[in-house]
């Protein structure tokens, strides 16, 4: 890996901007996420802004199972995100489909519409845990940077 | 050859990038410190910038694509040319003519007018709502704002910014006079750099992210940066008209003296940001016409009885 390409990733590692979408949950997570936010847990410590727009944004945080009407919605947003993108599922619903898996509108987990890098089990997931999540997400986008 | 130091090293593209994420980052600190947190690490601006460096670039298909990529160049170029005829190390700019206040108020309002014509190219809802904002909040802040720096450029007699700076220079108690005129530009110019309780153009709350929503990679960062570099243009320019202290000492010395009343109108628009809400944009219209217009009228006033009185 190159010099720039070195500075690119560290620039992307310090500064993830990300995006909140609700594609179906029962808005416990999405009460977590926002928590998250707030200045008790402080995300801009590592450079997390949170971002109104999926042309700014780097990380797409889900929350829910992907039901039928949403799911063009999702892959709509998805696609207009810039690259480098990264998904990630928030709660266990996000991950699985949890208890609505199976139901006659319900497609599954986010991975069944669009690519997910990380899962953050939990119903609903604690702020810790989803901060845990986007550091480990972070230290893999390190790793990849040591092995190429 | 001097002249490429000037425009890319000092004062020019370099030095100002540098001063810009120098004060984003203070700016963000601060805003986090008052509000109890921990806030951002140093290197923060320059992450974001290399990282909107390195994303891919999106044009949507109906935007206008040489206009949608020309405009954050337009807002970059017109901020960093203002700053050459702001005096920062003395009483003397590089350049100066007599009027160079009028050009360098003209080259702060163009980035304003890109804001709009790249929101209004990139064809989105969002963004056009954004920038027709951007337009109604121009009408509103730029009359306070020229008054209360045109009313201290009559009592120098002068219209070029390093006159202004020797007049003051050499009658050190005449900026009490100008306290008025100071407070009114400070407050139209947190409107002009789109910034709490004035950031209604890109109120992400409301309209995602105003004229920007389309907007992402190299795009975006530039338009970042010239807003940056506006702020640390506009902050000059009202340190250079309304603080007119240090001046009168060596180029060093003046220089840390410029840097200093820099920051300090930085951390003003700072603590403005934290202890306001968003207004709606007919309260923000309003209350420019009906409180900032006659205050800078009546800094105007007072500075036409003194000059009367002094002459």
């Amino acid at each position: 890996m190159g010099l720039v390409d070195c500075i690119v990733n560290w620039g992307r590692i310090k500064s993830p901007w990300i995006l909140h979408f609700n594609s179906g949950a029962c808005n416990a997570c999405d009460i977590e996420i926002i928590a998250t936010l707030t200045p008790r847990y402080d995300i801009e410590r590592f450079g997390v802004l949170l971002k109104g727009t999926p042309r700014h944004a780097d990380v797409l945080v889900c929350s829910g199972p992907v039901t039928f009407q949403v799911e063009d919605r999702l892959k709509r947003i998805y696609e207009q995100m810039a690259e480098p993108k990264f998904v990630v599922a928030v709660g266990t619903c996000a991950c699985s489909g949890g208890v609505f898996k199976g139901c006659y509108n319900i497609k599954g987990g986010i991975n069944t519409a669009i690519p997910v890098s990380l899962y953050i089990p939990g119903c609903p997931a604690s702020p810790k845990a989803i901060i845990d999540g986007v550091v480990k997400l972070l230290e893999s986008l390190e790793e990849k940077e040591g092995k190429e | 050859m001097i002249y490429l130091f000037y425009i890319l090293v000092f004062p020019g593209i370099l030095f100002l990038s540098v001063f810009a994420l120098a004060a984003e980052f203070i700016d963000r600190k601060l805003y986090a410190k008052l509000q109890n947190r921990i806030g951002p690490p140093w290197f923060q601006p320059l992450a974001d910038m290399i990282k909107l460096l390195g994303k891919e670039d999106i044009v949507p298909t109906d935007a206008n694509a040489r206009m949608f990529k020309l405009m954050p160049l337009v807002a970059f170029t017109s901020t960093v040319t203002a700053f050459f005829y702001i005096p920062i190390w003395g009483e003397r700019s590089i350049y100066y003519f007599n009027g160079d206040l009028v050009v360098v108020l003209y080259l702060l309002t163009i980035p304003t007018l890109t804001f709009f014509i790249g929101g209004w190219y990139s064809t989105s809802l969002f963004a056009r709502l954004g920038s027709v904002r951007t337009l109604t909040q121009l009408f509103a802040y730029e009359v306070p704002l020229f008054m209360g720096i045109l009313s201290s450029a009559l009592i120098a007699n002068s219209w070029s910014l390093s006159e202004i700076a020797v007049f003051y220079a050499h009658r050190p108690w005449f900026w009490v006079s100008n306290i008025i005129g100071f407070a009114v530009s400070l407050i139209a110019l947190v409107g002009k750099l789109e910034k709490a309780p004035f950031d209604i153009p890109e109120a992400e709350t409301e309209i995602v992210a105003g004229s920007f929503t389309e907007y992402s990679g190299r795009h975006l960062a530039f338009f970042r940066l010239s807003i940056d570099i506006e702020m640390i243009v506009g902050a000059s320019l009202l340190a250079a008209v309304f603080l007119p202290f240090g001046l009168e000492f060596s180029a060093p010395i003046a220089f840390i003296f410029y840097i200093i009343k820099v920051l300090f109108i930085v951390a003003l628009i700072a603590v403005f940001r934290t202890i306001f809400a968003r207004l709606r944009i007919d309260q923000m219209v309003h209350f420019c016409w009906k409180y900032l217009v006659p205050l800078s009228l009546l800094q105007l006033l007072i500075n036409l009885i003194l000059k009367d009185i002094l002459t």
